[in-house]
């Protein structure tokens, strides 16, 4: 079977005042319908790049994507025709953004921007678009939804803004829903909410998740999959048990150690030392070897490449050489 | 938006405007002489008889607050005195006139505004394009030069080189008896160089201002979103990106209005237009204070109800200034 969406070997570039640095490298990534691919990294790995590009959102210039593809049921999205696109976005394929709070437009009222969407690619009038955009608000737990579809944005709260966010994006029941960090802006109890409300839609509509975050206890509870990336590479990828259970990459295990787990004697937060090297720095060897404890001359030289040498495909000289 | 708001603003207005009076009063009285000598107007060549009236209408042998108390009352009955230059009633001066100036500054106004803001969005679609090189270029020429030369030029333009657009006066002569339709086309022809004369210098801010707004509001999460849902290029930016970049635009239109009353006096000198700026220039030669009086309590009315204007389609406009 093949799968719904396949990135093959995406590449993508920016022109910074550093030069043309490469912040997506070698991507390679499938969702199969009606999965969750979970995506995790800490900060400027990639993960919203990643997403903008299965949503042919990347800015550019200064982005462009220098090679690969993005294959959605085997149609290559990389060079599609721009109204080709236009009719996937919102329909096949739907995205829920990082930013809550400022992702909705001030000035025009919920209910209209859900409408608005709905309009796009349902062939209804206004009137019965707005009554779906009620109904809409209303299944993903917003309470007074006639009301709430008259507010504005500002008159709604950050987790209220997210749930407008994801009735938008799931309005003409995507294949393809992907979740940019739809939590992080949020209080903790809204978290749990907010996940809870993602797999009942995915039951309801069907959808294939991708769900970035940089949050593993989100992983171990939503994901089928998990794909971990580092400075726009994808370094261990696998069942999502399975990597928990068996992370090889020592980047993966930092992020494992960094779940604050209850009850742990230790009160330290953890943390992986270091900083993630910009993109312009970035050198032959492997970008993670300057953090890394088993990193050796090798690791600084080569760039190692994603291959299954035991339980699922990791990129590491370490694991190859059994080493760790 | 709130009545008692409405009532607020409109009570500001009214402060405002009596301040603009208690201020006329004083001027008359801080001119060297003796003030019925200064109301009589230096040109007037004032007989014992005239000026004995005078000092009998506005009651100059009295206390100073007798005198304020007659002149204010005198203006909330619309008598803002008798010009002895034009041997009329001031009010009757400025009825006379006022159609012809509020044609001529909101056909400026619209015209900077449209055309403005259309140039600023054409540029803010490609920032570093030719449309957006030409809109600074042209932004910092109408800037740079003053009112009265681009007059100037336009009338040597189109007296010699293409006679197409009348250069003086609002109407020809021989069609003051034609039909009304034809009397309009005539005065609207007539209107063509003053109001683009005049709408020069806003035009080019507008354009500036519209293309870094819409530059800026481009650049927004919600314009993401619109994207992201398969809006069209012209809905993203025309129902989402102006919707808010117009924003600051209207600031800037509102306070841009009393320059543009300025604006006129010197546009309706130029073209001989008989509008209330052709009046003030009039006046202002001739010293004739209580025609100057009426002429600045008009303009500053008018500045008054602009900027109450504005703020209230401010508040339209951005639903987060409405009050609940
Ligand atoms: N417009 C841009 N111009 C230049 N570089 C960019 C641009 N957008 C993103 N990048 C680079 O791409 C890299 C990946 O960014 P991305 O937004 O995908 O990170 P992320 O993994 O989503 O991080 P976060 O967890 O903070 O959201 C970053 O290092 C960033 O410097
Ligand atoms: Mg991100």
């Amino acid at each position: 079977m093949t799968p719904l969406l396949e990135i093959d070997n995406l590449r993508v570039t920016f022109d910074t005042r550093h030069g043309m640095v490469t912040a997506l490298d070698s991507v390679s990534l499938h969702l199969n319908a009606g999965e969750t691919l979970g995506v995790v990294g800490e900060s400027g790995c990639g993960k919203s790049i990643t997403a903008l590009s299965v949503m042919g959102l990347i800015p550019q210039p200064p982005g462009r994507i220098a090679g690969g593809s993005i294959r959605l049921n085997g149609e290559d999205l990389v060079g599609a025709e721009p109204a080709r696109l236009r009719s996937l976005r919102g329909s096949d394929v739907a995205m829920i953004f990082q930013e809550p709070m400022t992702s909705l437009n001030p000035v025009l009222r919920c209910g209209d921007q859900i409408a608005e969407a709905v309009m796009l690619h349902q062939n209804v009038d206004s009137a019965r678009a707005s009554r779906l955009a009620v109904e809409l608000l209303d299944r993903v737990g917003i309470p007074a939804p006639a009301q709430r579809a008259r507010d504005y944005p500002h008159q709604l709260s950050g987790g209220m803004r997210q749930r407008v966010m994801i009735a938008m994006a799931v309005s003409c029941r995507p294949k393809v829903l992907v979740a940019d960090e739809p939590t992080t802006a949020l209080d903790v109890t809204v978290q749990a909410q907010i996940f809870d409300l993602l797999n009942e839609i995915q039951r309801d509509v069907g959808a294939a998740i991708l769900l970035i975050t940089h949050d593993m206890g989100a992983i171990s509870e939503m994901a089928d999959r998990v794909a971990v990336m580092y400075a726009g590479r994808v370094v261990e990828q696998g069942k999502a048990d399975d990597v928990l259970d068996h992370a090889e990459h020592p980047y993966t295990r930092g992020l494992i150690d960094c779940i604050p787990a209850l009850g742990r004697r230790d009160d330290t937060l953890r943390e992986i030392p270091g900083v993630v090297p910009p993109l312009h720095l970035l050198g032959d060897g492997c970008a993670f070897a300057s953090r890394c404890a088993h990193a050796d001359r090798r690791c600084l030289a080569q760039k190692p490449v994603l291959t299954k040498w035991r339980h699922h495909p990791v990129a590491c000289h370490a694991v190859e050489e059994g080493r760790i | 938006m709130s009545l008692s708001f409405i009532l607020r603003r409109l009570g500001y207005g009214v402060l405002l405007i009596f301040g603009v009076v208690v201020l006329n009063f004083l001027l008359i009285r801080l001119a060297p002489g003796d003030p019925a000598v200064v109301i009589a107007g230096e040109m007037g060549g004032a007989t014992e008889e005239i000026l004995d009236r005078i000092r009998e209408d506005y009651g100059l042998n009295q206390p100073l607050t007798t005198q304020l108390a007659i002149y204010v009352g005198n203006v909330l009955q619309g008598d803002l005195g008798q010009s002895f230059f034009f041997n009329q009633p001031v009010s009757r001066l400025i009825a006379q006139r006022i159609g012809p100036t509020i044609l001529l500054v909101l056909t400026a106004q619209v015209l900077s505004i449209l055309l403005g803001v259309f140039l600023g969005v054409i540029a803010s679609r490609k920032p570093n394009g030719p449309a957006s090189a030409f809109v600074s270029i042209f932004a910092t020429i109408g800037y740079a030069v003053p009112v009265f030369w681009t007059g100037i030029m336009l009338i040597i333009l189109f007296a010699s080189v293409v006679p197409i657009f009348p250069i003086e006066g609002i109407q020809s002569v021989r069609l003051r008896d034609a039909p009304l339709l034809v009397r309009g086309l005539d005065i609207a022809h007539h209107l063509v160089l003053p109001a683009f004369t005049l709408a020069v210098v806003y035009l080019a801010q507008y354009a500036r201002l519209s293309r870094a707004s819409m530059l800026d509001v481009l650049g927004s999460d919600y314009i993401r979103t619109a994207r992201a849902k398969g809006g069209s290029e012209r809905a993203i930016l025309f129902k989402h990106a102006l919707r808010n970049a117009a924003l600051p635009i209207l600031t800037i239109a509102g306070m841009q209005f009393g320059n543009l009353i300025s604006g006129a006096l010197l546009v309706e000198t130029v073209f001989n237009w008989p509008g209330i700026g052709r009046l003030a220039f009039d006046s202002i030669l001739r010293r004739d204070y209580p025609t100057i009086m009426g002429v600045l309590f008009f303009a500053s009315a008018a500045v008054v109800v602009a900027n109450i204007l504005t703020d209230l389609s401010y508040r339209w406009a951005d639903p987060r200034l409405r009050e609940q």
